[in-house]
């Protein structure tokens, strides 16, 4: 009865310390309800653009061996197409891991690949192409954020205009459509959407629509017009019910929201792209939220385009990545109402995505934004770079050059384990998973 | 081998935990007091719980060892079914499923307008361990108030089918080696599932708390 006693005793304990566990999280930036991956990643999936007349021209999922201890460390494992180019974008794991979903923010298609039969080669296992239709006319599949037996995709635009209102659509784990629930009026746009567990409050940010991520870019910015139609809001939801409370102004387009990580950290990050300011979003008193500008990011006058940013698993580093000088910058959030820049390093060319490792040693880098905004610089490099980090600057490891290698425009990753296949190993926890 | 991971928690947590572990057996024991929320929980019937998945009928045994439907919901009422196995260590996993359906249980215990209409169902994916009389022994510790059944398979083949319908993830822990360490790898999840089959709502660590669950019951079964 040693097992019933012991778990007796959990269950007491568990009822005692609800509110105060920490949410799950994988690379820091995941969804809360993701079983954990703690240790070594063996893995990055990379979400990549294919480029007309290279390689096989098309969309792909590229699975890059990242484990030291492995013999494919540094080298390209595989590479999946799914035919033809969508504008692949963001990609997001489901809450049990077996399944990486990813989409493509021309056509609307979502490609859901099974990494978990064998993690080093993902297989496409089925393509939603009726996601406009389903949803009500919803267009550009963006975020793909695990919730408990479902997906929680953040959308960028609709059918009706192209224009920026949009929604947020659910899926579940089958790939079959749940519901739609629409941005506010008052905060019509739409890019990314992440849940604070302990505070049932869900953040949503705002970017453009079809009609613009689809433009050129230096077309784009001349158009005075066309650049009216960018997000300045983020909205506060009551999460469970899937209600608007709050709309918060947040001027150029915030994009990429992370809440802290520690439970009783009760704030969120994001950057707007258009004005280069560091913001806060803090819970006040009564409950409510307020969105406060913190820093520049670089010099605001030259446009730097803030990007994907990373939070450490403490709550202390902010990584910023900027796409137009190619820089990262990484600032102490330790007070989070005063960050403090202590660091800045040129990464690439149009660097764009960034994310670690939940002990915080590895960063890794991907060039690539939009097809269509890819090259304004001059410089069309497209690499992804890995770094170890001491807490004090970045030291290089391995890169590839998805160009030399004829794979395309690497964009999003998603860090993958074999353990979280078919069996798992005893160093490689899961949901929290302690064995003691 | 590694402790379980206290330092997130109380105090009184760890110390609670680590007495009752090793105070062998058990008797049956009450869910303690909650810490308040963090939030404002939404109003009964103020937002939609549509039907996420379905799931098809399944029998497993009960705790006596006979066959009983693992989809058991009342007419016209839902079930809460949690999958545990009963050597878990995961205070965010198992523990906690128990416990938030041992709050559930005594929540709807005392309200007639639910309590005969929910029911409670604790499966255990390792059948090779908890046999009927162990899930029997699991009964007993948790002392149910109200409809509760504890469920188990007479072989992990009896378990799989409902582990894939659920979409309810449970792999073996392995050492280096190869040997299997005894512990599973798993989400900690409750689903509440209509009388029709119907799945309205999924919960795992963070949302696993029986205030939210109450909340849920109340939009589903208004009235009385």
């Amino acid at each position: 009865m040693h097992a019933t006693s012991r778990l007796l005793g959990l269950v007491a304990a568990a009822a005692l310390f609800t509110a105060s566990l920490p949410a799950a999280a994988d690379e820091t930036c995941q969804s809360p309800y993701l079983p954990k991956l703690e240790g070594q990643e063996d893995y990055v999936y990379i979400w990549t653009l294919g480029i007309e007349g290279l390689g096989d021209g098309s969309d792909k999922v590229v699975t890059v061996g990242v484990n030291p201890k492995r013999p494919d460390y540094g080298k390209v494992v595989s590479s999946v197409s799914v035919g033809g180019r969508h504008e692949a974008h963001h990609a997001g794991l489901t809450d049990d891991r077996r399944f990486l979903w990813a989409g493509g923010l021309d056509d609307s298609k979502i490609f859901l690949f099974d990494i978990a039969s064998d993690p080093a080669k993902p297989k496409l296992v089925k393509t939603i192409d009726d996601f406009v239709e389903k949803s009500g006319g919803v267009v550009g599949p963006h975020g793909f954020y695990a919730l408990p037996g479902r997906m929680l995709i953040s959308a960028l635009s609709n059918s009706g205009d192209f224009g920026g209102r949009t929604a947020l659509v659910e899926y579940n784990n089958d790939g079959e459509y749940i519901r739609t629930t629409w941005m506010p009026d008052a905060a019509p746009y739409g890019y990314d959407a992440r849940v604070k567990a302990e505070l049932n409050r869900m953040l949503t940010s705002s970017f453009t629509g079809h009609a613009n991520y689809m433009r050129k870019l230096p077309e784009l910015m001349g158009d005075a017009e066309a650049m009216k139609n960018f997000g300045n809001t983020m909205v506060v939801w009551d999460f469970h019910a899937r209600k608007a409370l709050q709309e918060l102004q947040v001027p150029g387009a915030p994009l990429e929201v992370r809440w802290a990580l520690q439970p009783e950290h009760h704030y969120a990050f994001t950057t707007s792209a258009l004005t280069s300011k560091l913001w806060g979003i803090f819970r006040n008193q009564d409950g409510s939220f307020e969105a406060v500008e913190l820093a520049d990011v670089g010099d605001p006058s030259k446009t730097p385009l803030p990007v994907d940013i990373s939070l450490s698993a403490d709550d202390r580093f902010l990584f910023v990545d900027t796409f137009m000088d190619g820089m990262v910058r990484v600032f102490d959030v330790s007070n989070p109402r005063k960050p403090v820049q202590v660091y800045e390093q040129k990464i690439g060319p149009q660097v764009n995505m960034v994310s670690q490792s939940w002990d915080g040693e590895r960063i890794y880098f991907t060039s690539s934004l939009l097809a269509n905004w890819d090259g304004s610089g001059g410089d069309d490099a497209q690499f992804l770079k890995v770094f170890g980090w001491n807490g004090e600057k970045l030291t290089p490891a391995f890169e590839i050059d998805f160009r030399a290698a004829k794979l395309g425009r690497p964009h999003i990753m998603r860090f993958g384990k074999i353990d979280f296949g078919k069996a798992a190993r005893l160093d490689a926890p899961g949901t929290g998973l302690q064995p003691s | 081998m590694r402790g379980l991971r206290l330092g997130f928690g109380s105090t009184r947590a760890a110390v609670l935990a680590v007495g009752l572990a090793s105070a062998a057996p058990v008797a049956a024991i009450e869910p303690a007091p909650l810490p308040p929320l963090l939030y404002t929980l939404p109003e009964a019937g103020s937002y939609e719980l549509p039907v996420i998945d379905r799931v098809g009928p399944h029998s497993l045994l009960d705790a006596e060892g006979q066959a009983r439907p693992v989809l058991a919901a009342p007419e016209g009422g839902v079930a809460l079914i949690a999958f545990v196995y009963l050597h878990c260590t995961d205070a965010r996993g198992c523990p906690l499923a128990l416990a938030s359906l041992q709050h559930a249980d005594r929540a709807i215990a005392a309200r007639p307008d639910l309590r005969n209409r929910v029911r409670l169902v604790t499966v255990s994916f390792d059948p090779g361990r908890d046999s009927p009389e162990a899930m029997r022994g699991l009964r007993h510790h948790m002392a149910p108030k109200g409809d509760w059944r504890f469920l188990t398979g007479a072989s992990q083949a009896d378990i799989e089918p409902v582990l894939v319908d659920f979409g309810q993830d449970a792999v073996p822990v392995m050492t280096e080696q190869g040997s299997n360490t005894g512990l599973m790898r798993h989400v900690a999840k409750v689903f509440l599932v209509d009388s029709e089959g119907g799945v309205r709502n999924v919960y795992s660590s963070g949302f696993l708390d029986h205030r939210l669950l109450m909340r849920d019951l109340e939009t589903l079964l208004p009235g009385g």
